[in-house]
């Protein structure tokens, strides 16, 4: 049987000879670690393929003895690229705990510092790891396929790219005096107001993010058709969808009630509160992962895989809340009847979110009453038991907390984005695996293509194992008898 | 966000919780210390060097990085030029190191700087910890005498 190996993989053939398992690992550009295991049949097809996390960290095991005030900050050490999100999360867990509800310029200023978070992830997401497929191909040079291509090539989106993530960086830090683990937020509101010249500094930057947002959103749809293959196989499926709603069914980051809707985008779940989220969302456990794989309850697992972050958000919501992000969604919405299933298009969802975030910070920052100085409210335990969720920029996040009359944490549990679309993005690896590999033979930018559907659900693999560890992941093949025929590792 | 011309930018590096990495804010610190009564110097510690600083070396005229070297002798204080390359872009294009930085400012924004260079402190000890090596804990004076002395060279230069 032919090979062809690419760099940095490892090939081997299994004992009868023909059979083969393909690994990359680790995989790259992502966050976190990870790996994907492809296994073939005895003529060459894919049979089965896997999406590993294997980094472990244990989050929830060490919270417990701490108080509950020390969450929001111990929290959000678990990533440095959504920090803000488990802030806000951990913040409202403790806030039920406190039986409090808090100031209303802490929750203004909260749902800014979130979105400003969504910003610079979305930008990191899709211009430093995802825009040198997206702009120089799949199938090109890997020696070049990396954000020093895309500078060469496309030197004005590399500059927007850098733009939008500096501009929610540096909101970040203006209101929480650091760009990553800013302490701000706090059980009860925020530490201290925003100043007249925090915000005119901020509103400063609005219009060349705007500049930087539409010269992406423009690039992006330049080369999307030219994807048409992949999107029709990165995890292209029918499947649930669940992100934060308001009221009046726009999008929503920081508060508002989850909605949960079908294939066909109807409701089948609607208003869940964070103390109703174990009501209806399950954990499953598989032994190829140290992430879980969440589900609906009703629908058992694994039949209640649903997905969450920047496509469920468009999918679910009927606005956006601003004009020019809806004039984006009416498009986007086009894509499909329905809900859209190509989890390709999260690619563009992000893009959409991020002028979402703009036109939103903007509208915050001209508010009157965020300058309030009253942004904190105070108590202490009242209950012992409080959860509390949020949009991270790629998905739902929860965090569930019991503590005891002193408010010493006795358990946690969190469940993050990356477990929610932990079995879709496993689905979709099968899917992609399956398409391209033929006869037991890939190229490199097959194996890219199969790294990128990942890619392109952003998954933060620190977040969803709660790890140790530098970013990259890796792809194996496997023999029918499991033996591992190659290896991808870069 | 300074969109002055700046003559001379100190970036460092390092994790002030990994024993003698923490060097590279340390030296910072004592940097922005020293010159905080003179706009022409601009300095930023980061824990990783991450592709947006591209942007703050556009804006200098002269860039100072600082960090630690496991490679040097433990506290080994040594200052060499540096140019740019891509050749080393790390995995994940989250953090980069001094040459792939330069490359990223010049392919970007067309970054001509007339001056780069890397002062590196050689460590005893990464280990857990806050504390510095008793060879790091010695090197420091001369690390910070010849960061002033290159300093105020590329002041005096520009």
């Amino acid at each position: 049987m032919s090979q062809e190996i690419t760099i940095g993989a490892q090939s081997q053939t299994g004992p009868d000879g023909k059979s083969q398992t393909i690994v990359i690992d680790p995989v790259t550009r992502l966050e976190g670690h990870g790996k994907i295991t492809i296994r073939l049949d005895y003529n060459g097809e894919v049979q089965d393929a896997h999406f590993h996390v294997t980094q472990v960290r244990g989050f929830e095991r060490f919270a417990e003895g701490r108080p509950f005030y020390e969450m929001p900050s111990l929290m959000a050490r678990i990533c440095g690229i959504c920090p803000v999100s488990h802030l806000i999360a951990s913040a409202r867990a403790c806030e039920a705990v406190m039986s409090v509800r808090i100031p209303h310029a802490a929750a203004l200023l909260r749902r800014m510092l979130n979105l400003a978070q969504m910003i610079q992830s979305h930008a990191l997401s899709f211009f430093y790891l995802s825009s040198p497929d997206l702009l120089l191909g799949m199938d090109s040079d890997p020696a070049t396929r990396h954000i020093f291509g895309v500078a060469a090539a496309r030197p004005e989106l590399g500059r927007a790219g850098i733009g939008l993530r500096r501009f929610g960086q540096h909101i970040i830090e203006l209101l929480g005096k650091k760009r990553i683990h800013p302490g701000w937020v706090v059980p009860g509101g925020v530490t201290e107001p925003l100043t007249v010249a925090r915000r005119d500094e901020i509103l400063a930057m609005i219009p060349e993010a705007y500049a930087n947002i539409t010269l992406a959103l423009d690039g992006y749809k330049q080369v999307a058709d030219t994807f048409r293959e992949e999107i029709a196989v990165f995890a292209n499926f029918p499947s649930h969808f669940m992100s934060l709603i308001n009221e009046d069914e726009s999008i929503e980051f920081t508060v508002g009630a989850l909605r949960l809707i079908d294939e066909q985008g109807g409701i089948v779940e609607d208003g869940i509160l964070a103390s109703r989220f174990t009501e209806v969302i399950g954990e499953a456990v598989e032994p190829y992962s140290y992430t879980k794989f969440a589900y609906y309850k009703p629908l058992g697992y694994p039949e209640g895989t649903y997905r969450v972050g920047p496509l469920a958000r468009l999918n679910i919501a009927r606005s956006m809340g601003t004009t020019l992000a809806d004039r984006e969604l009416v498009e986007f919405k086009q894509l499909a009847r329905g809900p859209v299933h190509g989890s390709f298009h999260y690619h563009h969802a992000r893009l959409i979110e991020i002028l979402y975030g703009i036109e939103r910070i903007e509208h915050l920052l001209n508010d009157p009453l965020i300058l309030d100085k009253h942004v904190r409210a105070t108590a202490g335990v009242n209950r012992l038991e409080g959860s509390g969720q949020a949009e991270a920029p790629r998905g739902t996040l929860n965090h569930h907390y019991k503590v005891d009359e002193n408010g010493l944490i006795t358990w946690a549990n969190l469940v993050i984005a990356t477990g929610q679309n932990n079995t879709a993005m496993n689905k979709g690896v099968l899917q992609t695996a399956r398409h391209y590999v033929k006869d037991g033979r890939f190229t490199e930018g097959i194996l890219n293509r199969v790294e990128a559907v990942v890619r392109a659900f952003d998954p933060c693999l620190s977040c969803s194992s709660h790890a140790v560890g530098q970013m990259p992941l890796a792809l194996t093949l496997l023999s029918p008898d499991g033996e591992v025929v190659d290896r991808l590792v870069r | 966000m300074s969109i002055l011309p700046i003559r001379c930018l100190i970036l460092a590096c390092g994790n002030t919780l990994r024993g003698d990495d923490g060097v590279g804010p340390w030296l910072a610190l004592w940097a922005h210390e020293r010159f905080q009564s003179d706009p022409r110097v601009q300095v930023i510690a980061r824990q990783q060097w991450a592709p947006e600083l591209a942007d703050d070396i556009s804006r200098a005229r002269a860039v100072i990085f600082v960090d630690v070297s496991i490679a040097s002798a433990p506290g080994c204080v040594e200052l060499v030029p540096v140019s740019p390359s891509n050749d080393d872009r790390g995995p994940g294009a989250h953090h980069l190191g001094a040459p792939e930085l330069l490359a990223l400012a010049h392919g970007l924004y067309g970054s001509a700087l007339q001056s780069a260079s890397l002062l590196t402190v050689g460590a005893g000890s990464i280990e857990m910890g806050e504390r510095f090596s008793a060879a790091v804990d010695s090197a420091l004076p001369e690390a910070c005498r010849l960061l002033e002395q290159t300093v105020l060279r590329l002041l005096c230069e520009s």
